[in-house]
Protein backbone atom coordinates (compact mmCIF):
# COMPACT_ATOMS: atom_id res chain seq x y z
CA UNK A 1 0.00 0.00 0.00
CA UNK A 2 1.23 3.25 -1.07
CA UNK A 3 -0.02 6.20 1.00
CA UNK A 4 0.38 9.11 -1.56
CA UNK A 5 0.43 12.79 1.09
CA UNK A 6 -2.00 16.07 0.33
CA UNK A 7 0.27 18.39 2.64
CA UNK A 8 -0.70 21.71 2.52
CA UNK A 9 -1.22 23.51 -0.65
CA UNK A 10 -0.95 20.03 -2.64
CA UNK A 11 -3.21 17.86 -4.56
CA UNK A 12 -2.92 13.85 -5.23
CA UNK A 13 -4.32 11.67 -7.48
CA UNK A 14 -4.34 7.88 -8.57
CA UNK A 15 -6.30 5.11 -10.02
CA UNK A 16 -4.32 2.39 -8.65
CA UNK A 17 -5.99 0.08 -6.55
CA UNK A 18 -3.10 0.00 -3.82
CA UNK A 19 -2.89 3.53 -3.44
CA UNK A 20 -4.79 5.86 -0.34
CA UNK A 21 -4.93 9.39 -0.67
CA UNK A 22 -4.05 10.96 2.53
CA UNK A 23 -4.09 14.99 3.96
CA UNK A 24 -3.24 14.88 7.30
CA UNK A 25 -4.09 17.05 10.21
CA UNK A 26 -6.67 19.77 8.42
CA UNK A 27 -7.62 22.48 10.73
CA UNK A 28 -8.97 25.36 9.10
CA UNK A 29 -7.51 23.65 5.72
CA UNK A 30 -10.20 21.88 3.69
CA UNK A 31 -9.64 18.39 2.19
CA UNK A 32 -11.80 18.18 -0.89
CA UNK A 33 -12.03 14.24 -2.41
CA UNK A 34 -13.06 13.97 -5.87
CA UNK A 35 -14.35 10.57 -6.47
CA UNK A 36 -15.52 8.81 -9.89
CA UNK A 37 -18.16 6.47 -9.88
CA UNK A 38 -17.49 5.49 -13.14
CA UNK A 39 -13.92 4.41 -12.15
CA UNK A 40 -11.41 4.18 -9.52
CA UNK A 41 -9.73 7.65 -10.79
CA UNK A 42 -9.94 9.69 -7.44
CA UNK A 43 -8.28 12.84 -6.52
CA UNK A 44 -7.39 14.82 -3.01
CA UNK A 45 -6.88 18.69 -2.31
CA UNK A 46 -5.58 20.22 0.72
CA UNK A 47 -6.62 23.90 0.65
CA UNK A 48 -5.80 26.57 2.68
CA UNK A 49 -7.25 29.83 1.85
CA UNK A 50 -10.01 30.53 0.46
CA UNK A 51 -9.39 33.37 -2.57
CA UNK A 52 -6.38 32.68 -4.76
CA UNK A 53 -4.32 36.95 -5.59
CA UNK A 54 -3.01 37.43 -9.09
CA UNK A 55 0.27 35.78 -10.27
CA UNK A 56 -0.03 32.78 -7.82
CA UNK A 57 1.96 29.62 -8.65
CA UNK A 58 0.59 26.90 -6.41
CA UNK A 59 -3.28 26.64 -7.62
CA UNK A 60 -3.50 23.72 -4.74
CA UNK A 61 -3.63 26.42 -2.60
CA UNK A 62 -6.53 28.39 -3.16
CA UNK A 63 -10.29 27.16 -3.10
CA UNK A 64 -10.82 29.08 -6.10
CA UNK A 65 -7.85 27.56 -8.30
CA UNK A 66 -7.52 23.91 -6.38
CA UNK A 67 -10.69 23.07 -7.39
CA UNK A 68 -10.54 23.46 -11.54
CA UNK A 69 -7.09 21.98 -11.00
CA UNK A 70 -8.02 18.55 -8.96
CA UNK A 71 -10.56 18.10 -11.82
CA UNK A 72 -8.33 18.92 -14.41
CA UNK A 73 -5.36 15.92 -12.67
CA UNK A 74 -8.38 13.64 -11.99
CA UNK A 75 -9.65 13.86 -15.96
CA UNK A 76 -6.27 13.58 -17.23
CA UNK A 77 -5.94 9.98 -15.47
CA UNK A 78 -9.54 9.32 -17.01
CA UNK A 79 -12.27 10.30 -14.63
CA UNK A 80 -15.68 10.56 -16.03
CA UNK A 81 -16.82 13.98 -16.16
CA UNK A 82 -20.24 12.84 -14.99
CA UNK A 83 -19.77 10.60 -12.65
CA UNK A 84 -18.00 13.07 -10.13
CA UNK A 85 -18.56 13.79 -6.89
CA UNK A 86 -16.75 15.42 -3.71
CA UNK A 87 -16.58 14.89 -0.36
CA UNK A 88 -15.31 17.74 2.08
CA UNK A 89 -13.61 17.32 5.69
CA UNK A 90 -11.92 20.15 7.65
CA UNK A 91 -12.68 23.86 7.98
CA UNK A 92 -13.07 23.67 11.38
CA UNK A 93 -11.88 26.90 13.94
CA UNK A 94 -8.93 25.94 15.85
CA UNK A 95 -8.08 28.71 17.75
CA UNK A 96 -10.67 31.10 20.22
CA UNK A 97 -8.54 34.19 19.38
CA UNK A 98 -6.20 35.37 16.67
CA UNK A 99 -6.12 35.58 12.68
CA UNK A 100 -7.18 32.24 12.17
CA UNK A 101 -11.02 32.96 13.67
CA UNK A 102 -12.63 32.79 10.25
CA UNK A 103 -10.51 30.93 8.05
CA UNK A 104 -12.30 27.53 8.17
CA UNK A 105 -15.97 28.92 8.01
CA UNK A 106 -15.09 30.76 4.66
CA UNK A 107 -12.89 28.02 3.18
CA UNK A 108 -15.48 25.71 3.27
CA UNK A 109 -17.78 28.53 1.13
CA UNK A 110 -15.52 29.12 -1.26
CA UNK A 111 -14.76 25.29 -1.88
CA UNK A 112 -18.63 24.95 -2.06
CA UNK A 113 -19.04 27.81 -4.72
CA UNK A 114 -16.04 26.55 -6.69
CA UNK A 115 -17.31 23.08 -6.96
CA UNK A 116 -20.99 24.66 -7.65
CA UNK A 117 -19.53 26.44 -10.51
CA UNK A 118 -17.42 23.20 -11.78
CA UNK A 119 -20.96 21.19 -12.00
CA UNK A 120 -19.79 19.04 -9.26
CA UNK A 121 -22.45 17.98 -6.34
CA UNK A 122 -21.07 17.50 -3.05
CA UNK A 123 -22.17 14.40 -1.50
CA UNK A 124 -20.79 14.35 2.13
CA UNK A 125 -19.35 17.31 4.30
CA UNK A 126 -17.86 16.30 7.61
CA UNK A 127 -16.88 20.31 8.43
CA UNK A 128 -16.45 22.83 10.79
CA UNK A 129 -16.53 21.94 14.33
CA UNK A 130 -13.19 23.10 16.79
CA UNK A 131 -11.23 19.67 16.01
CA UNK A 132 -8.65 19.35 13.50
CA UNK A 133 -9.57 15.79 11.50
CA UNK A 134 -6.75 13.46 8.97
CA UNK A 135 -8.45 12.04 6.13
CA UNK A 136 -7.83 9.08 3.73
CA UNK A 137 -9.29 7.93 0.02
CA UNK A 138 -8.91 4.39 -0.13
CA UNK A 139 -8.94 3.93 -4.25
CA UNK A 140 -9.09 -0.01 -4.16
CA UNK A 141 -12.22 0.26 -1.51
CA UNK A 142 -13.71 3.60 -2.68
CA UNK A 143 -14.24 4.19 1.06
CA UNK A 144 -13.82 7.55 2.13
CA UNK A 145 -12.35 7.92 6.08
CA UNK A 146 -11.85 10.92 8.61
CA UNK A 147 -10.20 11.06 12.13
CA UNK A 148 -10.48 13.26 14.20
CA UNK A 149 -7.73 13.62 17.16
CA UNK A 150 -8.76 11.05 20.18
CA UNK A 151 -11.18 8.89 18.58
CA UNK A 152 -11.57 6.21 16.31
CA UNK A 153 -10.90 6.59 12.40
CA UNK A 154 -15.02 6.25 10.95
CA UNK A 155 -15.95 5.80 7.21
CA UNK A 156 -17.74 9.06 5.74
CA UNK A 157 -18.63 7.94 1.78
CA UNK A 158 -18.27 5.92 -0.54
CA UNK A 159 -17.05 6.16 -4.15
CA UNK A 160 -20.08 4.75 -5.64
CA UNK A 161 -23.62 4.26 -2.45
CA UNK A 162 -26.10 3.29 -5.58
CA UNK A 163 -23.46 0.48 -6.39
CA UNK A 164 -22.86 -0.64 -2.66
CA UNK A 165 -26.59 -0.97 -2.30
CA UNK A 166 -26.94 -3.18 -5.14
CA UNK A 167 -24.37 -5.58 -3.60
CA UNK A 168 -25.99 -5.57 -0.37
CA UNK B 1 10.58 34.52 0.40
CA UNK B 2 14.49 34.59 -0.49
CA UNK B 3 16.40 35.30 3.09
CA UNK B 4 20.48 35.71 2.75
CA UNK B 5 22.16 33.46 5.31
CA UNK B 6 22.89 37.28 7.50
CA UNK B 7 18.71 37.60 7.25
CA UNK B 8 18.38 34.25 8.53
CA UNK B 9 21.41 34.41 11.26
CA UNK B 10 19.61 38.10 12.53
CA UNK B 11 16.29 36.27 13.17
CA UNK B 12 17.69 33.32 14.65
CA UNK B 13 19.65 36.03 17.28
CA UNK B 14 16.24 37.59 17.86
CA UNK B 15 14.87 33.95 18.37
CA UNK B 16 17.29 33.21 20.67
CA UNK B 17 16.80 37.01 22.71
CA UNK B 18 12.74 36.39 22.48
CA UNK B 19 13.20 32.46 24.01
CA UNK B 20 15.92 33.20 26.22
CA UNK B 21 13.69 36.39 28.10
CA UNK B 22 10.63 33.66 27.63
CA UNK B 23 12.84 30.70 29.53
CA UNK B 24 13.88 32.96 32.61
CA UNK B 25 10.39 34.10 33.15
CA UNK B 26 9.16 30.76 33.12
CA UNK B 27 12.05 29.73 35.32
CA UNK B 28 11.10 32.14 37.99
CA UNK B 29 7.74 30.59 37.48
CA UNK B 30 8.11 26.93 38.14
CA UNK B 31 11.13 27.60 40.39
CA UNK B 32 13.92 25.37 38.56
CA UNK B 33 16.43 26.15 35.57
CA UNK B 34 15.20 25.94 32.16
CA UNK B 35 17.18 25.67 29.45
CA UNK B 36 17.23 26.31 25.59
CA UNK B 37 18.61 24.93 21.99
CA UNK B 38 19.76 26.60 20.13
CA UNK B 39 16.65 28.40 18.06
CA UNK B 40 16.07 27.61 13.95
CA UNK B 41 15.45 30.07 11.39
CA UNK B 42 13.41 28.27 8.56
CA UNK B 43 12.39 29.56 5.43
CA UNK B 44 10.33 26.50 3.56
CA UNK B 45 7.27 25.88 1.29
CA UNK B 46 4.15 25.57 3.46
CA UNK B 47 3.65 22.11 3.08
CA UNK B 48 7.01 21.50 3.91
CA UNK B 49 6.88 23.87 7.23
CA UNK B 50 4.27 21.88 8.73
CA UNK B 51 6.79 18.80 8.37
CA UNK B 52 9.53 20.73 10.06
CA UNK B 53 7.99 21.18 12.80
CA UNK B 54 6.69 17.30 13.78
CA UNK B 55 4.65 14.63 12.89
CA UNK B 56 1.36 16.12 11.44
CA UNK B 57 -0.55 13.37 13.15
CA UNK B 58 0.95 13.80 16.56
CA UNK B 59 -1.15 14.85 19.58
CA UNK B 60 0.18 17.75 21.16
CA UNK B 61 -1.31 20.40 23.58
CA UNK B 62 -0.71 23.73 22.09
CA UNK B 63 -0.96 27.33 23.12
CA UNK B 64 -1.56 30.33 20.31
CA UNK B 65 -0.84 33.46 20.80
CA UNK B 66 -1.57 36.21 18.25
CA UNK B 67 0.94 39.04 17.83
CA UNK B 68 -0.46 42.25 16.92
CA UNK B 69 0.48 46.27 16.33
CA UNK B 70 3.91 46.77 13.88
CA UNK B 71 4.05 43.16 12.42
CA UNK B 72 0.99 40.59 12.47
CA UNK B 73 2.60 36.96 13.98
CA UNK B 74 1.40 34.43 15.73
CA UNK B 75 3.25 32.54 18.72
CA UNK B 76 2.45 28.79 19.23
CA UNK B 77 4.06 26.94 21.93
CA UNK B 78 3.75 22.80 21.48
CA UNK B 79 3.81 20.41 24.15
CA UNK B 80 3.54 16.48 23.63
CA UNK B 81 1.60 14.84 25.91
CA UNK B 82 3.92 13.74 28.77
CA UNK B 83 5.49 17.43 29.01
CA UNK B 84 1.72 19.31 29.34
CA UNK B 85 1.02 16.64 32.15
CA UNK B 86 4.38 17.49 34.07
CA UNK B 87 4.35 21.39 33.33
CA UNK B 88 0.48 21.30 34.84
CA UNK B 89 1.95 19.14 38.19
CA UNK B 90 5.21 21.38 38.30
CA UNK B 91 2.58 23.92 38.73
CA UNK B 92 0.38 22.22 41.67
CA UNK B 93 -2.31 21.51 38.41
CA UNK B 94 -3.77 18.13 38.23
CA UNK B 95 -3.30 17.24 34.71
CA UNK B 96 -6.05 14.87 34.54
CA UNK B 97 -8.74 17.79 34.62
CA UNK B 98 -8.39 18.69 31.05
CA UNK B 99 -10.36 22.13 31.70
CA UNK B 100 -8.13 22.90 34.49
CA UNK B 101 -5.06 22.03 32.44
CA UNK B 102 -5.83 24.03 29.53
CA UNK B 103 -5.97 26.65 31.68
CA UNK B 104 -2.86 26.57 33.32
CA UNK B 105 -0.76 26.12 30.04
CA UNK B 106 -2.47 29.12 28.23
CA UNK B 107 -1.09 30.84 31.53
CA UNK B 108 2.54 29.38 31.07
CA UNK B 109 1.73 30.60 27.37
CA UNK B 110 0.47 34.09 28.27
CA UNK B 111 3.87 34.85 30.25
CA UNK B 112 6.26 33.21 27.73
CA UNK B 113 4.66 34.87 24.91
CA UNK B 114 4.37 38.67 26.26
CA UNK B 115 8.35 37.65 27.68
CA UNK B 116 9.50 36.43 24.25
CA UNK B 117 7.69 39.05 22.27
CA UNK B 118 8.23 41.82 24.41
CA UNK B 119 12.21 41.16 23.84
CA UNK B 120 11.63 40.67 20.56
CA UNK B 121 9.72 44.18 19.86
CA UNK B 122 12.71 45.92 22.12
CA UNK B 123 15.74 44.44 20.44
CA UNK B 124 13.83 45.25 16.65
CA UNK B 125 12.18 48.62 18.13
CA UNK B 126 8.59 47.28 17.13
CA UNK B 127 5.51 48.16 19.07
CA UNK B 128 4.25 44.08 19.55
CA UNK B 129 1.09 43.47 21.77
CA UNK B 130 -0.15 39.79 22.54
CA UNK B 131 -3.67 39.01 21.91
CA UNK B 132 -5.03 36.54 24.94
CA UNK B 133 -3.62 32.93 24.23
CA UNK B 134 -6.12 30.09 23.18
CA UNK B 135 -5.07 26.78 24.59
CA UNK B 136 -5.94 23.63 22.66
CA UNK B 137 -5.40 19.49 22.25
CA UNK B 138 -5.48 18.43 19.03
CA UNK B 139 -3.36 17.24 16.06
CA UNK B 140 0.17 19.22 15.39
CA UNK B 141 -0.56 19.45 11.46
CA UNK B 142 -4.13 20.87 12.15
CA UNK B 143 -2.89 23.56 14.76
CA UNK B 144 0.10 24.39 12.94
CA UNK B 145 -1.40 24.67 9.13
CA UNK B 146 -3.97 26.89 10.71
CA UNK B 147 -1.36 29.42 12.83
CA UNK B 148 0.25 29.43 8.53
CA UNK B 149 -2.55 29.82 6.74
CA UNK B 150 -3.27 32.90 7.97
CA UNK B 151 0.61 33.65 7.46
CA UNK B 152 0.45 32.78 3.63
CA UNK B 153 -1.87 34.62 1.88
CA UNK B 154 0.76 36.66 -0.32
CA UNK B 155 2.95 33.77 -0.20
CA UNK B 156 3.62 30.21 -0.56
CA UNK B 157 7.00 30.11 1.96
CA UNK B 158 6.72 30.26 5.53
CA UNK B 159 9.41 31.68 7.88
CA UNK B 160 9.42 29.71 11.00
CA UNK B 161 11.57 30.94 14.23
CA UNK B 162 11.50 27.39 16.15
CA UNK B 163 13.46 27.41 19.70
CA UNK B 164 13.13 24.69 22.00
CA UNK B 165 12.96 24.77 25.90
CA UNK B 166 13.69 22.26 28.47
CA UNK B 167 13.11 22.13 31.92
CA UNK B 168 15.88 20.92 34.01
CA UNK B 169 15.30 17.75 36.00
CA UNK B 170 11.98 16.94 34.85
CA UNK B 171 9.93 15.46 32.01
CA UNK B 172 9.07 18.34 30.04
CA UNK B 173 10.68 19.95 26.69
CA UNK B 174 8.70 22.01 24.41
CA UNK B 175 8.96 23.96 21.20
CA UNK B 176 8.00 27.71 20.81
CA UNK B 177 7.18 28.74 17.37
CA UNK B 178 7.17 32.43 15.99
CA UNK B 179 5.14 32.62 12.62
CA UNK B 180 4.95 36.30 11.06
CA UNK B 181 3.03 37.29 8.31
CA UNK B 182 5.38 37.85 4.84
CA UNK B 183 5.05 41.66 5.56
CA UNK B 184 6.15 41.01 9.93
CA UNK B 185 9.04 39.21 8.32
CA UNK B 186 10.17 42.38 6.15
CA UNK B 187 9.14 44.73 9.46
CA UNK B 188 11.23 42.20 11.67
CA UNK B 189 14.16 42.74 9.27
CA UNK B 190 14.38 46.37 8.70
CA UNK B 191 14.03 46.81 12.51
CA UNK B 192 17.21 44.73 12.35
CA UNK B 193 18.71 46.86 9.95
CA UNK B 194 18.85 43.67 7.61
CA UNK B 195 16.19 44.51 4.75
CA UNK B 196 18.57 45.81 2.37
CA UNK B 197 20.86 42.73 2.58
CA UNK B 198 18.97 40.87 0.35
Amino acid sequence: MAELMARMAEIAVSRHEADVLVALGLGSCIGIALLDRASLVAGLAHVVLPESRPGGTTPGKFADTAVPELVRRVSGLGGSASGLHAVLVGGAQMFSAGAALDIGRRNELAVKAALATAGIPVTTTLTGGNAGRTMRVHIGTGLVTCKQAGSREQTIAVRDAGRLRAAA
Amino acid sequence: MELNEMQLDGLREIANIGSGTAATALSSMLGRAVDLNVPKALALELADAVDAVGTPDADVTAVVLGVMGDLDATVVLLFDPTSAETICSLLGVDPADPEMALSALGEVGNILGSSYIGAMGQMAGLELEPSPPAAVSDMLGAIVATALAATAVDTDFALLLDSEMLVEDAECAFGVLFVPSSEGVGRLLTGLGLAEAA
